[in-house]
């Protein structure tokens, strides 16, 4: 087995587990702390598709925004209210149909996956950043979308400060 | 210069408006009027750039396959069609009409703040990049745009708690959907390697459709709209939502908006289904698809309509029926004719008059916490208010399909529409349910004129609202007395 592949399964196994660890833990900080190694693990998946700038970002939004949102949402609402914050609230029928529903789903995801014809590319080749690509197609090909992203982070701050604002 | 700049000038001049008004907030001080005025302008602007670049030589598309690189100037990104072009004066018409009512309304229920217009207008922004995008980018951004506007106005009640947990459902689902759009775009670039909807329909054509994961992609694409548009069994959302949100932003989410979402529904399905026939090579058929848009459509209608029947919040039940509405729009795509798209135009512009006219009427006459609008409160209005009943019984008749008002004819080109392609069953299915709707409209009426109570509702100040119950008045009448107008004026077009 290459190292290659050795990496590959390392990363793996930690999102499969921590995300398990989301899911099944009793208590939201354990789940939020879980999710802290998924989202680093999803961004080594995509170190080894050679997508850098995506992992990057991914660790920047995800962990250094999202989830320390979580973990401050967490702790200052118990803190508040004075109940515990947990997961696990649904019956065993919600649970049941939730459940084979997901199975169902993976079990799609399974077949599609193995009768797919990805696109084959060896792993090990040397590419360089793709920062530069994805720049200039922000600023060529996608400069309209671009441009009406930066309206729609400019509005939602806006409707933030309309609901959050003193009477 | 180039031609195309004023195909473009829509575009151009609501994202220009939308990035000033929010400057004028900031500098307008505490003059309101101000940026009120400032609203309805760049709205009207709009409009009239639209309508100018409906005089020009536009081309009528509706297919994304035939729109290959005549846009050059915005690489690609944007079509210029005539039904876009129509599509914006809609919108904007739309989020004049609400305007014209908010200002009283809104001081009246809560607090006048002018980032309320900035708002309008930033949501009519995002509906009319909906209607120009070829790429599916630009059309997440202009869903998103659209729908992240909704969530702050259905909330801007905020010491109400209906408005909040209105805002919030809203919210919660509609990121929850937004991650299914997404999740299906991305599968859909992955198989065609391509986020412009023309290559993409082209890509479909020639390749013969056979990636499962492109299935799975369109599968998801289709959750995500159908539950913008509030369709079957994603429509939980809708009487919630409608119910909490101000009266007056009711309105415009549920016309407006909802032919926003119609509009995205039309060209993903064009682009997603290329007319082919069924083969064993491919997985989804044109008639495939065609056949589940069309279970999709009756349930859609007969759940609304039937769900309508026992409520008692006129706002709830007004709600049930818009859920009701988009199934009779979804027809005019599973017909895929000519008829059929000239149809779901017909019906969104004669359905945005009848909707906003009848919730304008509501917002005027419910009382400082909207408690008296149930039916029990409407008994008698012909005594205390009766021009608005007469009014509201004109908008419920519409409403019902009634001739000769102008949801007849709507729903009379779709029908007919839904019949040339085959698809009679869901024709007799739209009439059932046509049928099981007037009950609840007419119950309406018989409550306002044949029943008489012995505090009825307080006489309603109009003010600027009575300018649009006038402009919706006249459309429901004029396009019902003489419905060839719009379709000639549409043949014009072309």
């Amino acid at each position: 087995m290459a190292l290659y592949d050795v990496i590959f399964y390392l990363f793996a196994t930690i999102v499969l587990v921590s995300a398990g660890g989301v899911v099944f833990s009793r208590k939201m900080m354990y789940s939020a702390f879980s999710l802290l190694f998924t989202f680093f693990g999803v961004s080594g998946l995509y170190v080894l598709l050679s997508a850098d700038f995506i992992a990057v970002t991914q660790i920047m939004v995800y962990v250094g925004g999202i989830l320390v949102l979580i973990i401050f949402g967490v702790m200052l609402t118990t803190k508040i209210t004075g109940v515990d914050i947990k997961s696990g609230t649904l019956g065993a029928f919600q649970m049941g149909i939730a459940g084979l529903a997901s199975l169902a789903i993976a079990v799609f995801m399974i077949i599609m996956s193995m009768n797919t014809q990805w696109m084959q590319k060896d792993p090990l080749a040397e590419t360089s950043t793709t920062v530069e690509a994805i720049g200039g197609l922000l600023f060529t090909e996608y400069l309209l979308a671009f441009g009406v992203a930066a309206i729609l982070l400019l509005v939602a701050f806006i409707g933030a400060a309309l609901i959050a604002r003193r009477k | 210069m180039n031609q195309e700049v004023f195909l473009a000038m829509p575009v151009f001049l609501i994202s220009a408006f939308a990035v000033l008004i929010v400057v004028l907030d900031a500098v307008s001080g505490k003059n309101k009027t101000i940026n009120f005025a400032f609203g309805i302008f760049s709205l009207l602007a709009t409009a009239g750039a639209a309508i100018y670049t409906l005089t020009l030589q536009v081309p009528k598309l509706v297919n994304p396959a035939d729109y290959h690189d005549i846009f050059t100037i915005t690489k690609n990104t944007m079509v210029f069609s005539s039904y876009s072009a129509y599509f914006d004066i809609l919108f904007s018409l739309a989020g004049i009409l609400t305007m014209l009512a908010s200002r009283s309304f809104i001081s009246k229920g809560y607090h006048e703040y002018k980032e309320y217009y900035s708002i309008i207008i930033l949501a009519v922004a995002g509906m009319v990049y909906i209607s120009h995008a070829n790429n599916l980018l630009m059309l997440f951004i202009g869903i998103e745009l659209m729908s992240i506007m909704f969530y702050i106005l259905s909330g801007y009640f905020r010491q109400r708690i209906e408005s909040v947990e209105s805002a919030l459902k809203y919210f919660l689902l509609g990121s929850f959907a937004s991650g299914f759009l997404l999740y299906g775009m991305a599968l859909v670039y992955g198989a065609t390697s391509s986020l412009e909807l023309n290559v993409i329909a082209q890509f479909i054509a020639k390749n013969n459709f056979n990636a499962t994961y492109l299935t799975f992609g369109i599968a998801l694409l289709l959750i995500g709209l159908s539950f913008k548009i509030a369709a079957f069994p994603f429509h939980q959302w809708a009487p919630d939502v409608y119910q909490g949100a101000p009266t007056t932003v009711t309105a415009f989410m549920s016309t407006a908006g909802k032919a926003a979402a119609i509009f995205s529904f039309i060209i993903i399905a064009k682009a997603l289904m290329p007319s082919f026939t069924n083969n064993a090579m491919r997985l989804v058929s044109t008639e495939t698809m065609q056949m589940i848009l069309a279970v999709l459509s009756a349930a859609t209608m007969l759940i609304g309509n039937i769900t309508a029947i026992s409520q008692k919040n006129i706002k709830r039940m007004l709600a049930y029926s818009s859920v009701a509405h988009a199934g009779y729009m979804l027809m005019g795509v599973v017909a895929n004719n000519q008829l059929g798209y000239d149809g779901i135009i017909f019906y969104a512009t004669s359905y945005l008059f009848m909707q906003i006219g009848a919730f304008i009427v509501l917002s005027v006459l419910e009382n400082k916490d909207s408690s008296n609008i149930n039916l029990d409160n409407f008994t008698g209005l012909r005594k205390s208010n009766p021009y608005l009943a007469a009014l509201m019984a004109i908008f419920m008749f519409s409403l019902a399909g009634l001739p000769p008002f102008a949801g007849f004819f709507g729903k009379y080109y779709l029908f007919l529409a839904a019949i040339q392609s085959g698809y009679t069953w869901l024709t007799i299915v739209a009439v059932i349910s046509s049928v099981i709707s007037v009950y609840f409209y007419i119950g309406l009426i018989v409550y306002m004129f044949f029943k008489d109570s012995d505090n009825p509702i307080a006489k309603a100040e109009l003010k600027l609202s009575s300018v649009s119950l006038f402009v919706c008045l006249i459309g429901v009448l004029l396009f019902g007395f003489f419905p060839s107008l719009l379709m000639n004026l549409y043949a014009i077009i072309k």
